[in-house]
């Protein structure tokens, strides 16, 4: 444990000493930068225990209990911490059939969860299935691409969050998957599917103009790649297609990516996409480092920590 | 796990990402700074929290109770096996049925593969947690409008390795192939100009087990889970004093 907060802190050392040389100057270097930490899951499907220790693939791993145990030992070092998920919660073990997500909303309450979307499988008891757990959940679900105006939800979501750390705005927005032809039609009734690039432009002029956020977030239930569908949104095309947003938690796909990937968008801006898998295998992490740089805006760097090897 | 600061500062620097913000208007500038690994495992190794795990027990105990229901007995085992066994057609003819009743008309057929099916029935007492185990899938029962062509298909697939049709007899020839297929009892005749309702999961029906000759197809729903339909079954047999039994009965004859 020494070790590793001694590895820890001369890493962060070493990495802020990088980004400082490299872009600071000695008047925006003399005032500390504020650090928000970022944690996400996606397609968690029902997954409150651990899979089953019996030798298939994922034997042994997951299970919220131990996330929330990780979950709260980070809290315990970073000051500044949004948790996030991308969507599908609901379905995938007995939980859900017997309980229909309450433990899933309860537990994720409890664990302190900023916001999630919605993903196909969350319409998987219909509109109504959904509405009965609403209230176990004290955390908002955005999205801002899916008209619920006709249905018995109607108004029960916001398209986007913002949430403020240390004077830093964080907006958070929301994007679904086209739901015909994927959840049966009865389980989302008069839902409208909106076109996600055009929201997703409303969103980030939303947040980056009027709302004045430093950071914009997605959390997208479109899924990563289609390799088989290329004309299908994902998340990719979206950061390729919509400016100003940070960074994509992606989710449907089950994608387990090493890394965020960079995605070059138009007008020179980069977006990252981060996606962790499923059934809470994984938890997310990103760091971001806030200097108190100009309105103007420039280059900043992104360097890299090494999450697993200092929380362990 | 490696704890190695000269190789992973060196991927700090070597990983280095170059970012611009676009329309930044806000007054300050992120840095994204993130791990060669930014995906946490929740493994073995991981303490659970004991508040979040005490909110789960009770949970866990009403699963595991309702998984111990017992909805009925089976006198013998409902085993699967290579070729037409008891446990397919117990589940093939369900599927039917269920079909039948939800759409409310007459279904011709009823498929499921040897795949699709994880475990069979031990002789004794069937629980829910028995259902899960047969069917851990959250497959729906549709139902498929299948012209001739097609049911050719899948006669020629089920020859192949001698799998039961629910609804259906046939001949396996002596090189594989089907004839005298039977649906209903009645002689199938693919140059018929009419289709046939097949009861099967959306798995299969979506080209699942290779039956890719479904996939041009648009299946009907059911919005019934087929393991709620093998659950439900058995309630209904239970409730009429009936056993949970099939067996093999020549709906596919080797020549």
């Amino acid at each position: 444990m020494q070790r590793r907060e001694f590895l820890r802190n001369s890493l962060l050392g070493t990495a802020g000493l990088t980004v400082l040389g490299g872009l600071a100057n000695s008047a925006e270097a003399a005032k500390a930068p504020i650090k928000l930490t970022i944690l996400h899951t996606n397609d968690m499907h029902s997954r409150i225990e651990p899979f089953p220790d019996n030798g298939g693939q994922w034997a042994g791993l997951g299970g919220m209990a131990r996330r929330a145990a990780l979950i709260k030992d980070i809290r315990a070092k970073e000051a500044n911490v949004l948790l996030l998920d991308s969507g599908d919660i609901f379905q995938g073990t007995p939980y859900f059939n017997f309980f229909g997500g309450e433990l899933e909303y309860k537990l994720m309450s409890q664990m302190g969860y900023d916001a999630s979307t919605l993903g196909n499988h969350d319409f998987d008891n219909g509109l109504e299935g959904l509405q009965r757990q609403l209230p176990n959940a004290t955390f908002p679900f955005l999205i801002a691409n899916y008209d619920f105006s006709k249905t018995p939800l109607a108004g029960r979501f916001a398209p986007y969050k913002v949430f403020e750390k240390q004077g830093i705005r964080i907006g958070v927005f929301g994007l679904g998957i086209e739901l015909a032809g994927l959840v049966a039609d009865k389980n989302f009734g008069q839902t409208v599917y909106l076109d996600p690039v055009a929201k997703a432009r409303e969103m980030a002029a939303q947040l980056r103009g009027p709302e004045k956020c430093d950071l914009v977030i997605c959390l997208s239930h479109l899924g990563y790649k289609f390799d088989s569908s290329p004309t299908k949104i994902e998340d990719r095309k979206l950061a390729a297609q919509v400016a100003g947003i940070d960074l994509i938690l992606g989710g449907h796909t089950h994608t387990f990516m090493d890394a965020p990937e960079p995605i070059a968008g138009p007008s020179g801006h980069t977006t990252l996409i981060n996606q962790v898998g499923w059934s809470g295998i994984n938890l997310g992490r990103l760091d971001y480092e806030f200097a108190h740089g100009t309105k103007r805006g420039g280059l900043a760097q992104a360097s890299v920590l090494p999450v697993r090897e200092i929380i362990g | 796990m490696l704890h190695n600061p000269i190789r992973v500062t060196l991927a700090a620097l070597l990983l280095g990402l170059v970012i611009t913000p676009g329309c930044q208007r806000a007054a300050y500038v992120p840095t994204a700074r993130f791990a060669p690994v930014t995906s946490q495992p929740v493994a073995k190794t991981q303490a659970e929290d004991p508040a979040i795990a005490a909110l789960i027990a009770p949970y866990h105990d009403k699963v595991t109770a309702q998984m111990a229901e017992v909805l009925g007995t089976a006198p013998a085992p409902l085993t699967k096996a290579p070729g037409e066994n008891p446990l397919s057609n117990f589940v093939a003819d369900l599927q039917r049925e269920r079909a039948s009743k939800e759409l409310k008309e007459p279904i011709a057929l009823g498929v499921m593969t040897n795949g699709g099916l994880r475990a069979g029935f031990a002789a004794g007492p069937v629980t829910l947690g028995s259902v899960f185990e047969l069917m851990p899938f959250e497959n729906e029962l549709v139902v498929l409008d299948a012209p001739g062509p097609v049911i050719e298909d899948l006669f020629e697939y089920a020859a192949h390795i001698k799998m039961a049709v629910s609804g259906a007899t046939y001949t396996v020839t002596f090189d594989g192939q089907p004839k005298d297929i039977r649906i209903g009892g009645q002689l199938f005749d693919v140059n018929q100009d009419r289709t046939y309702t097949i009861a099967i999961s959306d798995y299969l029906a979506t080209g699942g087990d290779n039956l890719s000759f479904f996939k041009a197809l648009t299946p009907r729903h059911t919005n019934v889970l087929l393991r709620t339909a093998i659950a439900d079954h058995i309630r209904d047999l239970t409730k009429a004093g009936q056993p949970i039994s099939a067996r093999v009965e020549g709906r596919v004859k080797a020549n």
